[in-house]
């Protein structure tokens, strides 16, 4: 007895000292290219590499556990931002961007388009002409036509492609709803003239509509292989690209009929995506503000386990990582002075908030609104993320970098250090209907048990008492439910949630249309059951709707702001537009208090030192791809 | 040491002295066997009787090193035909196991391997020890399987232990006991599992086979009755030591120790009909605390005196039957008579 | 007997679609959520997520798409036989995927089932054979380390120590043994010995109690009267008959383990059944959830004739019925 007891701790330290062993293994340099390989050259953690731009080999990456395409990769209507990202190597729309961080990031700069177009008629129509020789990868190898954008648009207005995605930018486009609605096949409002011509015309000027030209909807596809998608989705198994890079295998692709298209070699949604150079690419054509196109290959590889991603990228192994960073590795790429520059941290234009239903008490008393903004610990919350390294506090609606200067440090609910601000709260319950003997803290029973719809994420468990002790202190009680897939709960406005802790947004374009519209437009609301909304707070439904869902509204009815969204989005001036949206951010924050948002995003990315050129692409949030370079000598397998 | 062996006259096979046998436990060293001496010859049938726990199991197993070597201390001396089996090597005793000696055991269900068949068992014993033909072997087995009174021997021996019933397994157990023709047969409880109709037979077997084969047979049991019908001499065993040792006839009608007069008193026989059983007072002793003196005194009613501080000898006083008492042979005669006359009475 | 197998096999049918049967009950009736909406794009109304649904045959009552599913299984759909549908996440036919990924898986397995049997009965006969001696008592106390040490976490190790810091094994991934064979069969060890550990120190223990056990029955005394070396005595006598219930368990485990070896799978990124179906089980992804429950139905109702098979030959006793 006394021997196997002695074994067994002797069994246990062995594997206690295995663990420490395993655990420690952060401080030891990587083995074959981890120390001596410098830092990109120059810059810390928040710069950009600006090292040579060395042409060739292959970039790897690899990406934490799936893909995860909203429209398996389909274009037209596929809308993650890694999806995106992997467009700009393989796509080329009318108009792109310069794939840099910050407000260079987000100039809209012609790529498809010869030059910038011809505004005509008040800002209702649009004429691009197109440049010459911009082919398509193999077998499809013949030059982009204006036809072949159209058909982009036709596929997008058609509900059977395009429903999944955005359509609703397009809206403006003169017969793009009759499409949608099953009333013609072609947009009418599109016209080509000739092969390189192709014009506009809008319903009423959208001052941001080069913005919406740049997504890569909108691209050209090739209507000879498109057809053979029977439906939304299909066609991302075999995309033809018209950029600098296409999909591996592509050239492999029998495209002689439909029944002989068979999914590319390149891609396989469950494990990889390879991209290589498109033969028939002509540099000459390039923006070479847009592009560099430096590495011959991309690869990027699923990979399951995430600390081996970043095991893998230390040692050079793989180049850059798509993978969540834990604490860990933010801690040791912080406090490691080496390590730093190779930690790359941006803020990616998102906001994350919780939501409060309007119609739902106690939060359909504005002053029950505006107390929970002052009360609530931000910083708290912040930490549940992981720490300041993961993002800033957010003091308003829109990430600063779609504000104008004017709104620079706009806090319309301050408190010291971001905590919150007990009294002040205080003060502005005590003038809701909730708080009956005003003493600051609601005692009506509306403010008991209010329920709560979160995600369970490791942050969000996280988040969830720094929330129920924000709330507590101006006395509500949540009834917190962590779900899996809150978003099927939280989006249907029939299911009346008051509180939703989890969602966050980020920008399809750089413009404030992009939040405003989908957040807070009283019009995107659906109609009948059975429909869903990212305006979960249902800023200006109006009754006929409410009544059809069921939904009773507050006395007075919810405020609305469509006709201030209206006003800013056809501002054409670009300046006037920037602070019409600011004062609607402003307007929502202190009238009609949606939301108490906490927090603007970093995207942060670890690379290898094995990456001599690195940028971060503001339009995307993810690495500017098109812009990054890698040092064959540094590389391990 | 005195040489008490009453034999049956042929040539002694088996010849053991002062065998003992001792376990070391936590608890104190249990004396299994303690002091044992006696032989074995050609032609006889030996029956050693006792209770449960006077050692005669472990006798046999200790003479063939079935033991295990790590928990037990033989010693004492154990001569097959020149040939000490005490503390014999492993490879000595391999050879000597199933070959010149063999033992069969009490539960035949479940000493034959169930997933074997019977004949490939058979089989293995034989090829264990001659390097012979598999088909030779079958061949051998079949004129085994017949020879102990198994019908359709060739058909049996394809079978599984499971399809046999319980006098043909120890049929089969005797058969894979005799085919390679030992000289020394020991069968610890062959009949004890068995029904009685089936018991007889077996034992008839038992005694065909050692006629037939002239093999010396070793029968260890509880029951006197089992004694009574086959064996040519007798051992009484007690805490394992040996009370009285002489002919079946010299034990049956003259028995000389207070024990064998109990365990002859408690059997119900057809002649003892209308007498009145007697049980033996008490239980067997702890083996790890074995009563000084006689083990036997705490039970005996004709204790006296020298019964708790010496150890009777046990020697042959005249006549080839020795056994280990402190009583006189006169007051023996004299107590032996009385209790018979007791019984007799009482039934009346 | 046939009748006995014939209607064994219809039992078997029946038990794998009640299995199914169950599987989409669970899908409808627990509230995971509305797959359509993670596709549906920005500002769905109605009509797109009902498209969208429709896409997915989710527009109709369970009980009606499981008839579909099970016209689908029978005849083939689009992608093939059997008809399996495609994942909600990539599009991608199940039946694809399932074929792609299970030899993967089964490589794994088998690899894995050769370490654990080998290495764990045969530190069980040593158990039990020197029982109580210092080797029984480190093999012991292996045992407990194996049964107890989480394979997330020997995998981790495993990684950290021969491929991080020894550098002699590779790293994750799994790689065809078309493209390199010599790489296909390096990248194997690590994952199969993790894998290995547990149940080689679960059948270390079986296979030790179960030859004690057996040791002590009287016909391995017989056999050692018959004069048999102790080496036969133990792995002819002996192990025969303690090994039955090893192959019982053996049977059910690897038939379990098809069903995916998710841990495993998942730290070295194996791209196996395993790793796949777990993600789709927290994505609500149905069509994948089903294919996968009822290969790994059809796995162990396999496994269990087989063994049952295999224990009639063993131990003739249960033949006869």
């Amino acid at each position: 007895m006394k021997r196997t007891r002695l074994l067994a701790i002797l069994v246990l330290a062995l594997g206690l000292a295995m663990t420490a062993a395993a655990c420690g293994g952060g401080e030891e340099e990587g083995g074959g290219g981890g120390t001596g390989a410098a830092a990109p050259s120059g810059e810390s953690g928040f710069g950009t590499a600006t090292g040579p731009a060395n042409k060739g080999g292959t970039y790897r990456v690899d990406v934490e556990s799936a893909f995860d395409f909203t429209d398996a990769f389909d274009p037209t209507g596929e809308y993650t931002a890694l999806g995106w990202s992997f467009y700009t190597l393989m796509l080329r729309p009318l108009m792109t961007y310069k794939h840099v961080a910050g407000a260079d990031g987000n100039v809209p700069i012609p790529d498809l388009a010869a030059e910038e177009p011809e505004i005509s008629d008040g800002g209702k129509t649009y004429t691009f002409t197109l440049r010459d020789g911009v082919k398509y990868a193999p077998p499809v190898d013949r030059e982009v036509t204006s036809k072949d954008v159209a058909y982009a648009f036709d596929r997008l207005a058609d509900p059977t492609y395009g429903g999944a995605g955005y359509p609703l930018y397009y809206q403006a486009i003169t017969g793009f709803t009759d499409v949608a609605d099953g009333k013609a096949k072609t947009v009418a409002g599109i016209e080509t003239p000739d092969d390189k011509t192709i014009v506009f015309h809008l319903d009423k000027p959208a001052g941001d509509f080069l913005y919406r030209l740049a997504m890569p909807a909108t691209a050209p596809i090739p209507e000879e292989v498109a057809k053979c998608a029977k439906k939304a989705g299909d066609y991302g198994r075999y995309p033809i690209a018209n950029g600098p890079y296409m999909v591996e295998g592509t050239d492999k692709l029998d495209i002689s009929s439909c029944n002989t298209i068979k999914p590319v070699s390149g891609y396989n949604p469950e494990a990889f995506l390879h991209l290589v150079r498109n033969p028939n690419y002509d540099e000459a054509t390039e923006n070479p503000d847009a592009r560099e196109n430096n590495p011959d290959r991309f690869e990027f590889n699923i990979n399951s386990n995430v600390d081996d991603c970043f095991n893998k990228v230390k040692e050079a192994i793989i180049d850059d990582t798509l993978c969540g960073e834990t604490p860990k590795q933010t801690k040791e790429y912080t406090e490691n002075e080496d390590l730093k520059p190779l930690l790359k941290l941006y803020p990616d234009d998102s906001t994350f908030y919780l939501s409060m239903n309007l119609t739902q008490p106690p939060f359909d008393d504005v002053h029950v609104r505006r107390a929970a903004n002052f009360v609530q610990d931000k910083v708290g919350l912040i930490r549940a993320w992981g720490g300041p390294v993961v993002g800033d506090v957010a003091t308003h609606i829109l990430p600063p970098s779609l504000v104008p200067d004017s709104l620079e440090g706009y806090d319309p609910y301050p408190s010291p250090d971001h905590t919150g601000d007990v009294e002040a709260a205080k003060k502005e319950m005590a003038q809701s209907k909730y708080d009956t003997d005003q003493d600051g803290i609601c005692d009506a029973p509306e403010c008991k048990n209010v329920l709560h719809i979160i995600g369970d994420s490791g942050r969000e468990r996280g988040m969830v008492p720094v929330i129920e002790d924000s709330l507590g202190k101006i006395g509500i009680t949540l009834n917190t439910r962590l779900l899996g897939d809150q978003y099927s709960v939280i989006l249907d406005p029939t299911k009346k949630v008051p509180f939703g802790g989890g969602p966050g947004w980020g920008k399809d374009y750089p413009d404030a249309f992009t939040f405003f519209f989908y957040l807070f437009d009283g019009r995107v609301i659906p109609k009948e059951k059975g429909g869903v909304t990212y305006n979960e707070p249902l800023v200006g439904i109006d009754d006929a709707t409410a009544k059809s869902l069921g939904i009773d509204l507050p006395a007075g009815g919810v405020p609305s702001v469509n006709s201030d969204i209206d006003n800013c989005v056809g501002t054409a001036d670009d300046t006037q537009r920037l602070e019409c949206w600011g004062e609607l951010d402003k307007k929502l924050m202190e009238d009609v208090v949606p939301w108490v948002p906490y927090i603007w995003r970093n995207n942060s990315t670890i690379i290898a030192p094995s990456v001599s050129r690195w940028e971060f692409d503001q339009s995307t949030g993810n690495q500017a791809w098109t812009r990054v370079a890698v040092d064959q000598s540094k590389q391990q397998k | 040491m005195t040489d008490p062996t009453p034999g049956a006259g042929g040539d002694v096979l088996l010849d053991v002295r002062d065998l003992a046998v001792r376990f070391p436990t936590p608890d104190g060293v249990v004396n299994a066997v303690d002091g044992l001496s006696f032989s074995v010859s050609r032609g006889e049938t030996l029956g050693i009787v006792g209770e449960s726990g006077s050692g005669k199991s472990v006798t046999s197993l200790a003479l063939l090193g079935l033991l295990n070597a790590q928990r037990s201390k033989i010693t004492g001396e154990a001569q097959l035909k020149g040939q000490n089996l005490i503390n014999a090597s492993d490879d000595q005793m391999r050879k000597i196991r199933g070959k010149q000696i063999a033992m069969i055991f009490q539960d035949p269900f479940a000493c034959l391997h169930p997933m074997y068949k019977v004949g490939d068992q058979l089989i293995e014993a034989v090829r264990v020890h001659e390097d012979v033909a598999k088909d030779k072997a079958m061949e051998r087995s079949v004129e085994m399987l017949s020879a102990v009174g198994i019908p359709n021997p060739r058909q049996r021996a394809t079978d599984y232990p499971h399809q046999y019933s319980g006098g043909m397994r120890q049929r089969a157990m005797i058969a894979m006991a005799l085919i390679n023709n030992p000289e020394l047969l020991i069968a610890d409880e062959p009949t004890t599992a068995l029904d009685v109709t089936v018991q007889a037979q077996i034992l008839e077997l038992i005694d065909e086979v050692k006629k037939e084969f002239n093999i010396g047979v070793i029968l260890i049991t509880h029951d006197l009755g089992v004694v009574a019908e086959v064996a040519q001499t007798v051992m009484v065993m007690y805490a394992g030591r040996a009370m009285e040792h002489g002919s079946k006839e010299q034990v049956f009608s003259k028995p000389l120790h207070p024990y064998t007069w109990g365990l002859l008193e408690s059997i119900p026989t057809v002649t003892s009909k209308g007498t009145r059983l007697i049980p033996i007072e008490g239980s067997p002793p702890s083996l790890i605390r074995v009563p000084p003196g006689c083990p036997f005194h705490p039970r005996c009613p004709h204790r006296f005196e020298p019964c708790d501080k010496e150890r009777p000898e046990f020697t042959d006083r005249g006549g080839g039957h020795p056994e280990a008492c402190h009583l006189a042979s006169e007051e023996k005669d004299r107590l032996w008579h009385e209790r018979e006359r007791r019984r007799a009475t009482v039934a009346a | 007997m046939l009748a006995y197998t014939i209607r064994r096999l219809i039992w078997a049918v029946v038990v794998v679609l009640i299995v199914t049967m169950v599987t989409f009950a669970i899908f409808y009736l627990m509230p995971p959520g509305d797959p359509a909406i993670r596709f549906a794009g920005r500002a769905p109304n109605p009509r797109v997520l009902d498209q969208i649904r429709e896409n997915f045959g989710l527009d109709k009552p369970f009980y009606q798409q499981y008839w579909i599913f099970l016209k689908n299984l029978v005849t083939g759909d689009e992608y093939g036989w059997p008809g399996l549908g495609f994942s909600y996440d990539t599009r991608v036919p199940v039946r694809n995927e399932l074929l792609d990924r299970l030899p993967r898986t089964l490589i794994l397995i088998a690899g894995a089932a050769v370490l654990w049997l080998i290495v764990g009965v045969t530190i069980g006969i040593i158990s039990a054979v020197r029982r109580g001696t210092l080797v029984d008592k480190a093999a012991m106390g292996f045992a407990l380390f194996g049964v107890s040490a989480p394979v997330f976490w020997l995998g981790l190790v495993a990684l950290f120590v021969f491929w991080q810091k020894l550098g002699i094994l590779p790293g994750t991934g799994y790689t065809a043994f078309s493209d390199d064979p010599k790489e296909w069969f390096l990248h194997l060890i690590l994952p199969c010995t993790v894998l290995a550990m547990l149940y080689a120190a679960f059948y270390a223990r079986m296979t030790r109690g179960n030859l004690l056990e057996t040791l002590g029955e009287d016909y391995i005394r017989t056999a050692r009267a018959k004069g048999l070396p102790e080496r036969k005595v133990i792995m002819k006598h002996g192990l025969r008959a303690s090994l039955t219930p090893v192959v019982t368990m053996f049977g059910m485990d690897i038939a379990l383990l098809i069903g995916g070896a998710v841990i495993t799978e998942t730290v070295f990124n194996w791209q196996g059944i395993g790793s796949w179906v777990i993600r789709a089980t927290t994505n609500s992804n149905l069509p994948v959830v089903v294919g996968v429950v009822l290969m790994a139905a059809i796995a162990v109702v396999i496994m269990n004739l087989l063994v049952d098979i295999l224990y009639a030959y063993l131990d003739p006793r249960v033949r006869y019925q």
